[in-house]
């Protein structure tokens, strides 16, 4: 197999892998900005450089010359090498900074040049804590600044869209924005004008940057260049704990982060996964932060009471409900909530011998884009249908209700009338039980009894997205009450979790009182005296697993961070 | 440039200026569209053929704003902000309206060391506009401009990104003022390159017996 020595190291490798990759996937550390694995390689910010040498061949004969001691004469390029945009042959020798004080030198003087024109507004920027051109001059950089000249002044706070602010006196000219408009998303927006010193991105006169995909090249742009309209200057990056999860917008399912801030969601950023989402984001995605923290329920409610209603009376009042209504009583289940919600909520359906009718869709024709967004609109579509819980067909079940052919109605985190099901009017004379998780639920004023749910920012369980992959999440923030299996699930570097109420982090007003639908329906189920309902939605996962062969092999252990790809339901039915 | 170094200030384009073309002028007839389509097929994608474009453009319009830059997009099929990139990279390409002549008076190393300055403030004076600017009667532009590659014959200007004139002073100035204003052409100043010396009998200047106002020896040194 071919090999190269990297810093006096052997490594083997297949194909032509580009130096850079190549090093980055075995862990050694080069300094970069312009490159990006999944665009082209200008080669344009000049920090990557390494020294590169090849065995010398003979010209007559082509055989490799060797010195006395029998090892091959190494020949070095002329000039230092970009790593990026330098493909790897068998013999080469590489040097890093690492062990060539030649490539020290230079990705020094590189940096140097970076930072002549850069501001020194660190202490003001949003990109720093994370940012590579911070990072790396401390790493590589020169210990002070040689330049006494005045820095080029370029435009400030452009609004370059709705939902991106441009500081071009930031810019690198990497053009990692520019390639990603152009090849990645498409509608090239982007463009880097005037040249030399003056020059920095922007869009074309009479053009907004409002592509929807247009927030990824905030996370992508290696200085703080570019920032988010809505994210600037809410927060510093090493107050925030990130905590891996999925978006809930749409069927796509794309991995994230949650960045949590005092129990409130800041923003929500991409998290790479190469089976769904690669290192991108739709907008959509990202701007519904906010969901998570306004609107939301101070407890539960039973006839519209919240102030004199404890969870115990609630529960007491649902399971009264189902005993009354029993069978009359039309169940509806969720493609917001989990698996593990929507199995429950069969399991109760079948207690009172009753059954789920379906879920309310959310489809929204011409969306979708092929791409990260998707025409449904709801995370866990086929999580139900996999539960064996089909889509409801809304005017005929529209005329039902209407009919008044039920008396009571169990809804798990929807809600019927902003979705069309049934109007407000049709609920007067029913007993509608709903878990929800904002105080803008429009079927709320009908409810008897309202049941706060955890959201997916606050609870445990699965989704499966539409091609089938079944993804869990974790808890990001805390939600009231204890519950020792959210607990044990939220991320170990959680400030909240370790802090008391005496850190100056600690803030208990914002914790929501809601439950996930996994704690509140097997409470119900107990109390109607079902007994051996799986605790936790773990245990429920497993016991999934191995008794619905729609979710074949989707345990949590399985699933893991990236998710695991289930097998497609028409294989199920032709099994 | 020297103005941007005292002041190093970068302006943000106005972003949602005035259109100076209305649609019925923004288009390019039959015969400009064959060239363009010419130049599209000398190469393998339609962007090697932008500053092509972008010339004929500038020689309809006169000057490039940006719904000319849109023009130029929509008809080879390439994103306007790519477009709109090249077009500012290159100060040869008018972002805004000049004057029927654009003088570019060279003020890098050589000429700024033979009097380039002093042929811009002549200038400045002769024609009442300040650099960088139209002058009043909309006729003339004067801008400094970054090294022209013509330092053998420095000081020298540009006109209208075409022809060079050399071994400027104020009387050539004049005259050749003079024939812009009354539509004559260009006095031609032929310039011998080193490499053709030998052939002229080390003559370096053909055009020699033409300059009166400041003599440099006609004979290299190599024959002395």
């Amino acid at each position: 197999m071919p090999q190269v020595i990297i810093d006096g190291k052997k490594y083997q490798f297949e194909g032509q892998p580009g130096l850079l990759q190549f090093c980055l996937d075995h862990g050694i550390e080069l300094p970069h900005f312009c490159y990006h694995p999944s665009m082209s390689i200008p080669a344009n910010c000049r920090q990557c450089l390494v020294d590169i040498g090849a065995p010398a061949r003979d010209r007559a004969s082509g055989e490799i010359q060797v010195n006395e001691d029998g090892e091959p004469v190494i020949q070095y390029f002329p000039k230092l090498q970009t790593s990026c945009s330098h493909v790897i042959a068998d013999g080469q020798v590489i040097h890093t900074a690492r062990t060539s004080e030649k490539v020290k030198d230079a990705q020094c003087d590189t940096l140097e040049f970076l930072l002549i024109n850069h501001p020194l507004d660190c202490p003001i920027c949003d990109q720093a804590g994370h940012c590579p051109l911070q990072i790396q001059a401390y790493k590589y950089g020169p210990e002070g600044s040689r330049f006494e000249f005045k820095k080029v002044h370029k435009p400030k706070k452009v609004k370059l869209g709705p939902r991106v602010v441009l500081d071009a006196e930031r810019c690198i000219n990497c053009t990692r924005c520019v390639r990603f408009t152009d090849e990645i998303s498409k509608s090239g927006q982007l463009t880097i004008i005037e040249r030399g010193v003056k020059n920095y991105p922007i869009t074309p006169p009479g053009v907004s940057f409002d592509e929807p995909y247009s927030m990824n090249v905030i996370d992508i742009c290696p200085v703080g260049a570019l920032t988010s309209v809505d994210f600037r200057f809410q927060a510093r990056i090493w107050e925030m704990a990130s905590t891996p999860s999925i978006t809930t917008t749409n069927a796509k399912g794309s991995n994230c982060y949650l960045w949590v801030r005092d129990n409130l969601v800041l923003r929500i950023t991409p998290r790479d996964n190469p089976d769904v989402n690669e290192f991108w984001l739709p907008d959509e995605d990202r701007l519904t932060y906010q969901r998570f923290n306004e609107d939301r329920p101070a407890g539960p409610s039973v006839d519209q009471n919240t102030e004199q209603t404890s969870w115990d009376t609630s529960f007491q009042r649902v399971v009264d409900l189902l005993g009354h209504h029993g069978q009359n009583m039309l169940f509806i289940g969720s493609a917001y909530a989990t698996v593990e919600d929507n199995w429950m909520l069969l399991q109760l359906a079948e207690a009172v011998g009753g059954q789920v009718a379906g879920f309310i869709p959310h489809v929204d024709i011409g969306h979708g884009d092929g791409w990260l967004r998707t025409d449904d609109r709801t995370p866990n579509g086929q999580g139900c249908e996999r539960l064996g819980i089909p889509p409801l067909d809304l005017p005929l079940w529209r005329a039902r209700i209407e009919s008044g052919e039920f008396d009571a109605m169990y809804v798990l985190e929807d809600d019927p009338v902003a979705s069309g099901l049934c109007s407000l009017e049709s609920l007067v004379d029913m007993d509608v039980i709903l878990h929800y998780y904002n105080t803008t639920n429009q079927t709320l004023p009908a409810t008897r009894v309202a049941l706060p749910a955890a959201m997916v920012a606050e609870t445990i369980g699965t989704y499966v997205n539409e091609s089938g992959r079944a993804q869990r999440v974790v808890p990001a923030k805390v939600i009231k009450g204890t519950n020792r299996t959210l607990m044990m699930q939220m991320g170990l570097s959680r400030a909240d979790r370790h802090g008391t109420p005496f850190d100056r982090w600690h803030n208990e007003s914002h914790y929501i009182n809601c439950k996930p639908s996994w704690e509140i329906i097997p409470i119900l189920l107990e109390k109607l005296g079902v007994r051996d309902v799986p605790k936790g939605p773990r245990k429920m996962m497993n016991h999934l697993s191995e008794a619905n062969p729609a979710f074949l092999g989707a345990t949590y252990e399985a699933m893991g961070l990236g998710g695991v790809q289930l097998s497609s339901m028409e294989m199920e039915v032709m099994g | 440039m020297a103005d941007f170094i005292r002041n190093p200030v970068v302006r943000l384009p106005d972003p949602d200026p005035e259109p100076h073309f209305s649609s019925d002028e923004l288009n390019f007839t039959s015969d400009e569209k064959d060239r363009i389509s010419a130049w599209v097929r000398q190469y393998p994608t339609s962007d090697g053929a932008v500053m092509w474009t972008l010339w004929l453009a500038q020689e309809k319009f006169g000057f490039l704003p940006p719904e000319v830059l849109q023009l130029v997009a929509t008809e080879l099929g390439l994103p306007y902000a790519q477009v709109y990139g090249v077009a500012t990279f290159y100060t040869q390409y008018y972002k805004e309206k000049k004057g029927a002549f654009v003088l570019d008076v060279c003020t890098c190393f050589s000429c700024q060391f033979t009097g380039g300055y002093d042929i811009l403030a002549y200038l400045e004076e002769k024609l009442k506009v300040k650099r960088g600017h139209t002058s009043p009667c909309g006729r003339f532009t004067v801008q400094e401009a970054e090294c022209l590659g013509a330092c053998g014959s420095a000081p020298m200007m540009q006109v209208n990104n075409g022809p060079y004139a050399h071994h400027l002073t104020p009387e050539k100035i004049d005259t050749l003022i003079q024939a812009m204003e009354t539509g004559q052409p260009l006095p031609f100043v032929s310039i011998t390159l080193p490499q053709d010396e030998d052939e002229m009998g080390d003559n370096r200047r053909s055009d020699a017996d033409a300059i009166e106002s400041y003599q440099t020896p006609p004979q290299s040194k190599r024959t002395q």
